[in-house]
């Protein structure tokens, strides 16, 4: 499985880091911009990521941004909602409001740090990634 | 959806709205218990409720919530559906409510933090046992079977943090040694230290790093930092490195102080939004409605700027809750602007002979007028209706009706009363019990015990509440078979719980009151819910504690009531200030029966010393204030003085007064620990000139005088 994982924070990062890289290879961006990039440049070798993994507060681009831009790129390439990148929110926000907009948005899953590993696993396995 | 709520966290969103629906529920079932069947709004309301509840359970993913809520919504579904004949009523308002307990169970566990980890598998049994009952008859009805029930699984899904609401909130201020080198470096490193263990950490100055002038400042004002953490204070201590640190101040603060601090340390969130509010006004109003992608962008850093997070916007809400102790403090507050008040316009320099007032009066009138609107205010805001409280009664009554098969109906009288949010706290516990005890002891356990007194084959209990004269009234009353008072007589004598006097010494209500004593009993055999002989007494030591009492009225056969009385409020009363010698005494207004002058021929003189009055053929027990409480100077002529008869719990007792004061509103504060306890007297409070009275405890001096007789 390809993972993409942006996350500006350093701490944050190597953890998640070291949980994702036991499902499968791992890319990890420090903002939202180099993870658009990144999730195009995989599109465009049609090796596309199976699981995006967002921080939302990000310098250039936050996570609901990049989210919005990956269905955005997906939907121009007329790739059907059920083929895309499943997305995972990963952020200290977890008020409903935010919540809600990142399903509005299409994220597959929203997860409030600090995260629980246990069901993160369960979710990935909810959504067929292992 | 409540708007004003949704910017709490999903999962208290989640707890908030399951809550709310759930009462609902409950709410709809209790009131259709008793018909043959839901009718299809209410069917319709609760596959909602339950649908509602499954969606947002799984999205959270709480899957025995989730699994149970889904079979029941599946039950209603085909009631829905098909509108069979011949339900079970009964057993589907069980099922019901089982369902209901389960996941409020539940949602209580996360309340508290825990796992919520109930085994749900006895109840779905249960359920699709009942659903396949329910298919059966569907069919044997020849309606048409509806397609089943389809069931999306969620697509998205909330993983919640882990146990992310233990986090402390702290303030840390660090004051260097003047001649500290590098305090910026210094300060730089501390914070360094603690975003190791930071969930969010915010510095004043903030420019540490970049700005060395910054040393001077933390120098000459120290280095401040909001912190917030899971680590205990002490981890945090040991975190910092304090070396050269003159004096560390650590306050752990409350989530909402914690809010407050950020703003006041000028967090610049607010700033950066007013910026882009003024370049964009058409913008405004949506920016506030939603958040939207791209406003969580952090900002690079500029040279000689903290890093700012562009987070939250300024919230609209019209709603904002309250820490209680926030508002016990600004009740405490208005207690002692009244006393202020008081001392004001009393003021012995007023006294002075030839003082042109006029002005003076014109304006402390007003004055008046404003705190006492003020003291309505905070009272209100205090004040919450009774109806949850009740609420909870009909579950009891049903349930234990239920389990002891009585057919009771409950009637419920003036739910809306309003009291003050303290009081509900402590008469949730008597209320029940007294309700549980009408329920299991009142009502007769045969109809057929009911049927030949004349009663209606189904018992009544009849709950009701009402405010009067700044007291408020609550009562449980039924239609059982009353109280013996030869039975209570003998079971107290038998128990020694009593004198040895006669039945017929005793007064109707003396004799009532016995079931209040501890260790008391009639019922032989003990039930599940009641006839422990521990209760009572609780009920009226729970009632006590916040100046009510207990009253009870019983007619053998006809049926009992027990009705509660509670002050409105608990810390202000109306009194009536009188000098004893030279001190004043407060008497509370409620208790006052009358003023009397009497002629030395009233007075009866025991040979044993003690005193009794006779008003208008009455005889009461009289005690002289002076001599009980040793004070010089005092009329000690009964026809000098002023006789008050004060009543308490329909009991009498007469005291000797010198003179009346004044009427004022009394802030009753407790008696220092460090006096000893004087009985009679049940506080203290301030009088308009400066000076203490003594508040009078008229339950306290009729049990003294009880005893001393």
């Amino acid at each position: 499985m390809r993972i993409l994982l942006a996350e500006d924070d350093f701490a944050s990062r190597k953890f998640m880091d070291k949980q994702l890289s036991r499902y499968g290879e791992c890319d990890v961006m420090v903002d939202g911009e180099e993870a658009v990039d990144a999730f195009l440049m995989a599109l465009e070798d049609d090796e596309p990521y199976d699981l995006v993994c967002l921080d939302v507060m990000m310098p250039v681009m936050d996570g609901y941004q990049v989210l919005k831009a990956i269905r955005d790129i997906e939907a121009q390439r007329g790739i059907p909602r059920s083929k895309g990148v499943k997305v995972i929110m990963t952020t200290a926000l977890n008020d409903e409001r935010n919540v809600k907009m990142a399903f509005e948005l299409g994220c597959e899953a929203y997860a409030g740090k600090p995260i629980d590993v246990e069901k993160f696993e369960k979710v990935l396995s909810k959504l067929g990634l292992i | 959806m409540a708007e004003e709520f949704n910017t709490e966290s999903m999962l208290d969103m989640f707890l908030y709205e399951s809550g709310q629906l759930l009462e609902k529920l409950e709410g709809i079932i209790l009131e259709k218990q008793d018909a043959d069947c839901f009718d299809d709004s209410d069917i319709n309301e609760i596959f909602r409720v339950m649908h509602t509840i499954k969606g947002s359970s799984g999205v959270l993913m709480y899957e025995n919530i989730t699994k149970v809520t889904h079979k029941l919504e599946d039950v209603f579904y085909y009631l829905r559906e098909s509108h069979p004949d011949d339900v079970p009523h009964m057993e589907l308002v069980e099922k019901v409510l089982a369902v209901s307990d389960f996941v409020t169970g539940e949602l209580d566990k996360l309340k508290n933090g825990d796992t919520p980890d109930g085994d749900e598998h006895q109840l779905v049994q249960d359920l699709d046992e009942f659903l396949g009952r329910l298919k059966g008859e569907i069919k044997k009805q020849g309606i048409q079977m509806p397609q089943a029930n389809k069931h999306e699984e969620p697509k998205q899904f909330y993983i919640t943090p882990v146990a992310g609401d233990d986090s402390h909130f702290y303030r840390i201020s660090i004051h260097y040694r003047s001649d500290t080198q590098m305090s910026n470096i210094r300060a730089y490193s501390a914070t360094y230290a603690l975003k190791e263990v930071a969930e969010d950490l915010l510095y004043t100055p903030d420019d540490i790093l970049s700005n060395e002038a910054s040393g001077d400042v933390i120098l000459a004002e120290g280095f401040h930092m909001l912190l917030q953490t899971k680590s205990s204070k002490e981890e945090v201590i040991a975190l910092i490195d304090s070396s050269e640190a003159e004096e560390i101040n650590f306050d752990e603060l409350t989530k909402g102080e914690y809010g407050k601090a950020l703003a006041e340390f000028g967090r610049e969130d607010a700033i950066t939004i007013d910026l882009g509010e003024e370049q964009k006004p058409e913008e405004k109003d949506k920016k506030k409605d939603k958040p939207q992608p791209g406003d969580y962008v952090v900002k690079t850093k500029e040279a000689g700027k903290g890093k700012t997070l562009a987070k939250n916007q300024p919230k609209q809400q019209s709603i904002i809750s309250v820490n209680v102790e926030k508002m016990d403090a600004l009740m405490d507050l208005i207690g002692e602007l009244v006393i202020a008040e008081a001392v004001v316009l009393q003021n012995p320099d007023l006294k002075v002979p030839g003082l042109e007032l006029s002005n003076f009066q014109k304006a402390s009138g007003q004055l008046s007028k404003i705190t006492t609107e003020l003291q309505e205010v905070i009272m209100s805001m205090r004040m919450m209706p009774l109806t949850n409280v009740f609420q909870k009664m009909k579950r009891i009554v049903f349930d234990v009706s239920r389990k002891l098969d009585k057919d009771i109906e409950l009637e419920v009288i003036g739910e809306n009363t309003e009291v003050d949010k303290n009081i509900i706290e402590h008469i949730t516990d008597p209320l029940m019990h007294l309700v549980r005890n009408s329920v299991d002891h009142g009502i007769e356990e045969n109809a057929e015990d009911r049927t030949t007194l004349g009663k209606p084959a189904k018992g009544k209990i009849t709950l009701e509440a009402k405010n009067e004269g700044g007291k408020v009234y609550i009562s449980v009353k039924d239609d059982g078979k009353g109280l013996n008072k030869e039975k209570l007589y003998q079971k107290a004598m038998d128990k020694g719980l009593i004198d040895n006097k006669l039945i017929s010494e005793f007064t109707d209500k003396e004799i009532f009151r016995f079931i209040t004593l501890p260790g008391f009993s009639t019922k032989e055999e003990v039930t599940e819910y009641s006839g422990r002989g521990v209760g009572m007494d609780v009920v009226v030591k729970n009632i006590q504690s916040i100046g009510g009492r207990l009253d009870i009225e019983s007619v053998e056969f006809e049926g009992s009531e027990m009705t509660l009385i509670i002050p409105l409020t608990l810390a202000i009363i109306n009194g009536i200030v009188v000098q004893v010698g030279n001190s004043p005494f407060v008497i509370e207004t409620a208790s006052i029966k009358e003023f009397v002058r009497v002629g030395e021929d009233s007075l009866i003189h025991e040979p044993s010393g003690e005193e009794y009055i006779v008003l208008r053929g009455e005889c009461y027990p009289f005690i002289r204030l002076n001599e009980r409480y040793d004070l010089a100077d005092s009329i000690s002529n009964v026809e000098e003085g002023i006789v008050v008869v004060l009543e308490h719990e329909g009991s009498q007792v007469c005291v000797l007064i010198d003179k009346l004061l004044q009427e004022q509103e009394i802030v009753v504060k407790p008696i220092p620990p460090y006096v000893k306890k004087v009985k009679g007297l049940s506080g203290c409070t301030q009088l308009g000139d400066g000076s203490i009275a003594l508040i009078l405890d008229i339950a306290g001096l009729l049990i003294q005088d009880g005893e001393r007789r």
